[in-house]
């Protein structure tokens, strides 16, 4: 055997050995994963305690959590008012009443497995009306983006199992950041009434149990914000198990975002 | 110049080529400073001074030899040509440099432009560049300070005795510290003292002076006044001088002194780096290059997937830091330092830490003869009369030759008698061996011999009163005493001598045979030269004893004695009996050879010593071993010339001084290659540094033993410098790299052992730090290619780097041999690196695959677990990432706030650190061998390994549950089920490289043991 001869078997079998070796690591570590992910359910994460708070979110979502209207440049609010008429239509009365449940208010909407899987589990009707004038049906102003009044959408985030409101009534308030952005602020009204947040939306069952839910809304329509000047908002949500002062997390039970009518 | 020796001996141990090496110094010393020709003229002028007359002197140096300077005068000069001490040199601690401090900077330029762009940018960059910055600062800190405790020691160690001097100024006498002498000082020496500068002598007193420290030779010289013109009158700073008083005027203080002139030389000469640097560099190349273009490629992919430049550069520091393992610039030096530690206590002093590592790879020591391999001290070796050579020990019991005969009580007697030297006072508790003698090396060993044989020699003398002495000069080259004898009844004077072997003979008519005085024929005179032939055959120094009872009628009682006149016969003496000496070999010296011999190292002699002393020596302790011959034996026994033996044959060579001046750089490389056996003998302190030049061309890693000033060139040269501890001068303990404590040839063996031992476990320290590289690079990697939310974040891997790996990393230090170090051949400085590519190999790309395997684990398990399955990470980055998403949708359908996301993704970094940790549990267990079955190691030996695993655990759990709360640590409280998951793929490491080890100890030589053997 030459020296040529043995550095080639010696190649092959180096190549054949990380072929064998990478295999091997390929499926010890399939394997582990494998069976990690059996102890995680399908339907439940193991863990939440991460999210005992939920975060609230408006829409339209931007980049920088800023709602900056145009009024007379239609292109800077035609993407808003694109990404809400996408974002509100499963809210459609029609959708809503074909796949959800009308349910009494007031109280949670619980659906327990007693030892039978219960599934799917049904949703509770949020029609898209119930947002009134920001609801966009029919509405020539498009959300009020072409008047300058704009109606931004809050949304409390999804959380599997959790009561929110604790059994008691809770709603949206919004106020300006600091006292000029209060008067810069002006008037505004909220859809459903008050910025009340129904417990028959809850609790959520997830993704895969809950499969037509929709998620409660709360719509503020500003009437008369300070055109040309960048208002801070901030809403929150009261409830009585939802805690909106956490220093760290600034979007728990709250969410801030600024405000900006351009007018010529 | 002729130089007079105390007792002459036949092996001509000393011709005085001193002033020749002094110009061999010079002339080296004039290519060095071709520029300084100027200075070098006055330098000439000022070794002439021994020519000037005394007026001369006084006039040169403005002083008075009754008077002395006057203090002012002193103050003066001191201040003007500074102490009298030689300025020590430079230390430059060589701080290996990472490219942390590039990292830092880079992400305080990333955080500039993130402030640009966005006033509100989170302050991550600038943690990162601020402990970046640090880690450099304290690592370089760090290892400035280790350097300098170890400066420290040999500092304190040359302060321990400090020298006084007796000086005459403002004509009283006063005793100064020896560094506050000035030039034109008048001092006075007494015997025992060390000279404190280049004195020109005014009178002596018996005064002889070792200049061993200055030549390398034991024996003393007599220094007399008469001849003024001897080139050895002005007296050298550091010789000591053992008997007499003298007194003499300072020529020239500190570093211009002949001692501080070779100093100067030595510190001109290049160090070479050392084998450790030399790997640490080699290796620190291997981790820049793989960080750098792993960096580089990935900041191109990032940069054409469309990331934000800015974010490329992040991805690069991350990827830079995640491979450049920042602990171990602290964790080699501590190792280092621990062994240095470790060697100190046996009695190796290491003075510049690399130089651990370099005695393990040495591949040939030059060793000094007088001190290292031999006892330096003269001792009685063999006795020859009544026909016969008798072994004379005097450290075992005594009688082993006949005491009986009564030649032997009359060789005895003049052993006893003609002889000056006597024991200091107050010792009487001391060993007679071990008790400190005024007089000069030979006449030490004759009173010492006498005193252990025949008892209380200051008795015997009293008894035996001296009435007249003629003291050993040069032109005579004996020494006489004449004596009252001891029986009341023998009223007859005794004259002794003793002497050179054949003067003495010619001044013999009789010779005393078993106490019989009997006329030297022919025959006993042949007798007499084969045992003189046969004892300096065997490098002694030998001595020849003679007496003559003085007729009682032809002196009387009150005769008065005149040794100017010599009124007394000094021929037709009684021949009595030949004693020869020698400077015998350390006891555990062939041991230490043996073992060099078996650890593949060459021990290579080289002496100022006689050729025929140094073979003899040098044969009695292995460096040629006993069947091994020269050319010259090869010649001697086939009876045939010189010229017609092979070479080939020979595998032993003794080559004088005068040989090696007359090679060739090529000659001597034969001369080095092919023999095994080496002697050099007769050699100068440059001829010194031409064999170890020579060494080093053999790419050989060459220590050198030295205790003298005229070693000091060779000993910076070498690779590694021994100097003696007990005997060796400061210069070259200054010039050296380690310290001799006990001067002791053995201790080398010890440090040899040590040094090959630290750079097997550097090899294990190394793959274990280098392991978890891949695991906190890929990471990064998937990051970029994948899109998942960051597995491991920089301040976290710091803390692996810097925090949990420290403490494992050093314990393997700890770590014993595998197998007999002392028994493989000495490392090849350029084949045997210390990171080479299987251990580069197997540490990335086996273990540290694994490793990352079993940290994405847990990663996943942690994200799993909380809501997102891995499916739903792939691509998640941008949105994740995003500060204005707050409602992130999980695999569940629930939605995340940007902080409750930052919160999984430190509970992620947290994750996958545990993960690396576990493993590298594992990785430190496989880490303890190399080739041997942690089994056939012992899991339990070394404890510091388990200290290092329970630190691991401990910093991990105080980062996570102690400081999982302060948010710019990315830490926080893991599950503590979170904690077990990597432990299958820790096990597997383990079983892996079990499997790894078993098939090496099985197919050596396969290509599984070349490629998988680190």
């Amino acid at each position: 055997m030459s020296q040529a001869e043995g550095g080639v078997i010696t190649s092959a079998f180096i190549l054949l050995f990380y072929l064998v070796f990478y295999g091997f690591l390929t499926a010890m570590f399939t394997l582990t994963m494998w069976v990690m992910l059996q102890t995680v359910s399908d339907h439940t994460p193991k863990y939440q305690d991460r999210l005992a708070t939920p975060g609230l979110m408006i829409r339209p979502k931007t980049e920088n959590l800023d709602v900056i209207v145009n009024v007379s440049d239609t292109e800077s609010w035609d993407q808003h008012v694109q990404k809400l008429n996408k974002f509100l239509e499963p809210y459609n009365d029609s959708i809503q009443a074909q796949k959800n449940d009308v349910c009494r208010p007031g109280r949670y909407y619980e659906q327990p497995d007693n030892g039978v899987l219960n599934y799917p589990k049904r949703a509770c009707q949020f029609n898209r009306t119930q947002l009134g004038d920001c609801s966009g049906i029919g509405d020539p102003t498009h959300y009020g983006y072409s008047t300058g009044q704009p109606c931004v959408f809050i949304k409390m985030n999804r959380v599997i199992n959790f009561y929110a409101g604790a059994n008691q009534s809770m709603n949206v308030t919004c106020v300006g950041k600091r006292d000029e952005d209060a008067e810069n602020l002006g008037s505004f009204v909220m859809f459903p009434a008050n910025g009340n947040i129904d417990l028959m939306y809850f609790p959520y069952y997830g993704k895969k149990f809950h499969v037509n839910y929709t998620q409660p809304l709360v719509a503020v329509k500003f009437l008369n914000v300070t055109p040309n000047v960048e208002v801070n908002v901030e809403c929150r949500i009261n409830a009585a198990n939802i805690a909106t002062d956490d220093e760290r997390d600034k979007f728990a039970g709250r969410v801030a975002f600024k405000l900006r009518i351009n007018k010529t | 110049a002729r130089r007079g020796t105390g007792t002459e001996d036949v092996g001509k141990t000393d011709t005085g080529d001193g002033k020749e090496k002094y110009r061999g110094l010079k002339d080296k010393r004039l290519e060095l400073k071709k520029n300084h020709q100027k200075e070098e003229l006055k330098k000439e002028v000022d070794l002439e001074d021994h020519k000037l007359s005394i007026k001369e002197l006084e006039r040169k140096y403005g002083t008075n030899i009754v008077t002395g300077l006057s203090s002012t005068q002193a103050a003066e000069l001191l201040a003007r040509n500074g102490p009298n001490a030689l300025t020590p040199p430079k230390e430059t601690p060589e701080i290996v440099k990472f490219p942390q401090a590039d990292g830092a900077i880079l992400c305080w330029i990333a955080y500039g432009i993130q402030y640009f762009n966005d006033k509100s940018s989170s302050l991550d960059s600038v943690y990162l560049g601020c402990v970046l910055a640090l880690v450099v600062i304290l690592t370089g800190i760090f290892a400035y300070y280790q350097e300098a405790k170890s400066t420290n020691i040999m500092a304190s160690f040359s302060k321990m005795i400090p020298q006084q001097a007796l000086v005459i100024r403002d004509s009283e006498k006063k005793t100064v510290p020896a560094e506050q002498l000035v030039v034109g000082d008048i001092v006075e020496i007494k015997g025992g003292d060390k000279i404190p500068a280049d004195i020109r002598l005014l009178s002596t007193q018996g005064c002889k002076v070792d200049n061993s420290s200055l030549t390398g030779n034991l024996t003393p010289s007599l220094r007399t006044h008469d001849n003024p013109l001897e080139a050895e009158n002005p007296w050298n700073k550091m010789s000591t001088s053992p008997v007499g008083t003298a007194t003499g005027m300072v020529i020239n203080t500190g570093d211009r002194t002949i001692i501080g002139q070779i100093a100067s030389l030595a510190s001109g000469v290049g160090h070479e780096k050392t084998p450790i640097a030399i790997e640490i560099e080699h290796f620190v190349h291997i981790v820049a290059g793989v960080a750098v273009s792993i960096g580089i490629l990935f900041f191109i992919i990032a940069v054409s997937m469309k990331y934000y430049v800015l974010d490329s550069i992040i991805f690069l520091i991350g990827i830079i830091v995640a491979n450049v393992p920042e602990g171990l610039l602290a964790t080699v030096t501590v190792t280092l330092s621990l062994t240095a530690k470790r060697m100190a206590k046996k009695n190796c002093l290491v003075k510049n830490l690399e130089a651990v590592e370099t005695l393990g790879s040495t591949s040939i020591i030059c060793s000094d003869k007088t001190g290292t391999l031999t006892q330096n001290r003269m001792t009685v070796a063999h006795l020859w009369f009544d026909n016969q050579i008798f072994v004379a020990d005097t450290s075992e019991d005594h009688s082993i030759f006949d005491q009986s005969s009564g030649t032997w009580a009359s060789l005895s007697k003049i052993i006893t008698l003609c002889n000056r030297a006597e024991f200091r006072p107050g010792q009487e508790s001391v060993p007679i061996m071990k008790k400190v003698v005024v007089g000069d090396a030979s006449e030490t060993a004759l009173l010492k011999f006498s005193e252990v044989i025949l008892g209380d020699v200051m008795e015997i003398r009293k008894r035996n009163r001296k009435v007249a002495e003629i003291p050993f000069n040069s032109t005579n080259k004996f020494q006489l005493s004449i004596h009252e004898t001891d029986d009341p009844s023998d009223k007859r004077f005794l004259m002794v001598m003793k002497g050179a072997p054949e003067r003495v003979l010619e001044k013999c008519s009789t010779i005393m045979v078993n106490g019989q005085e009997q006329p030297l024929d022919d025959s006993t005179a042949e007798a007499f030269h084969t045992a003189y032939m046969e004892l300096g055959g065997l490098g002694e120094r030998v001595l020849g004893f003679c007496h003559l009872y003085l007729p009682a009628d032809k002196f009387p009682e009150t005769y008065s004695f005149d040794v100017d006149t010599v009124n007394f016969p000094t021929s037709n003496l009684c021949f009595v009996g030949l004693l020869s000496m020698i400077d015998p070999p350390r006891s555990t010296v062939p041991d230490a050879v043996t073992k060099c011999r078996s650890a593949g190292i060459k021990v290579i002699m080289v002496t100022g010593d006689h050729p025929i002393t140094a073979k003899a020596i040098a044969k009695s302790v292995g460096i040629i071993s006993a069947n091994s011959e020269t050319v010259e034996d090869i010649a001697k026994r086939l009876n045939i010339p010189v010229e017609q033996v092979s070479k080939r044959d020979a595998k032993a060579a003794v080559v004088t001084g005068m040989e090696l001046k007359d090679m060739s750089p090529e000659q001597l490389d034969e001369l080095l290659t092919d023999y095994s056996e080496i002697v050099f003998a007769r050699t100068s302190p440059q001829q010194k540094l031409i064999i170890v030049e020579g060494c080093q061309r053999q790419d050989a890693v060459v220590a050198v033993t030295g205790d003298g000033v005229n070693d000091s060139p060779a000993l910076k040269k070498a690779d590694i410098g021994i100097a003696m501890g007990i005997a060796g001068s400061d210069a070259a303990k200054n010039a050296a790299d380690m310290v001799l404590l006990d001067d002791n040839f053995a201790s080398i063996v010890t440090g040899v052992e040590e040094g090959r031992l630290i750079f097997d476990n550097l090899k294990k320290t190394i793959a274990y730090t280098l392991t978890k590289n891949i695991a906190e690079l890929c990471p990064f990697l998937i990051y970029i290619i994948a899109g998942l939310p960051l597995p491991i974040g920089t301040i976290t891997i710091l803390f692996i780097d810097l925090g949990t790996d420290i403490i494992p990393s050093i314990a393997l230090a700890y770590e014993k041999a595998e197998s007999d170090i002392m028994n493989r051949k000495p490392r090849h400085k350029k084949k045997d690196r210390l990171v080479n590519a299987p251990l580069a190999i197997y540490s990335y790309l086996h273990i540290g695959l694994m490793q990352a395997l079993g940290a994405f684990v847990v990663y996943f398990t942690v994200y799993a677990q909380e809501g997102f399955r891995p499916s739903a990470l792939i691509n998640l980055r941008v949105e994740w990432e995003k500060d204005s998403v707050n409602d992130l949708e999980d695999s569940y359908g629930q939605e995340w706030t940007q902080y409750q996301r930052k919160y999984l993704e430190w509970t992620g970094y947290t994750a996958f650190f545990v993960g690396i940790m576990i493993q590298q549990i594992a990785d430190l267990i496989i880490r303890k061998t190399r080739r041997n079955s942690i089994f056939q190691q012992g899991l339990f030996r070394n404890k510091v390994i388990w200290v290092g695993i329970a630190s691991q655990i401990i910093i991990a759990l105080i980062l996570s549950y102690g400081l999982g709360s302060v948010s710019a640590l990315n830490f926080t409280m893991l599950r503590p089920q979170y904690w077990f998951v990597a432990v299958p793929h820790a096990i597997l490491i383990w079983v892996y490289d079990e499997v790894r080890k078993l098939f090496i100890r099985l197919y050596p030589g396969s290509w599984w043991d070349k490629n998988m053997y680190y």
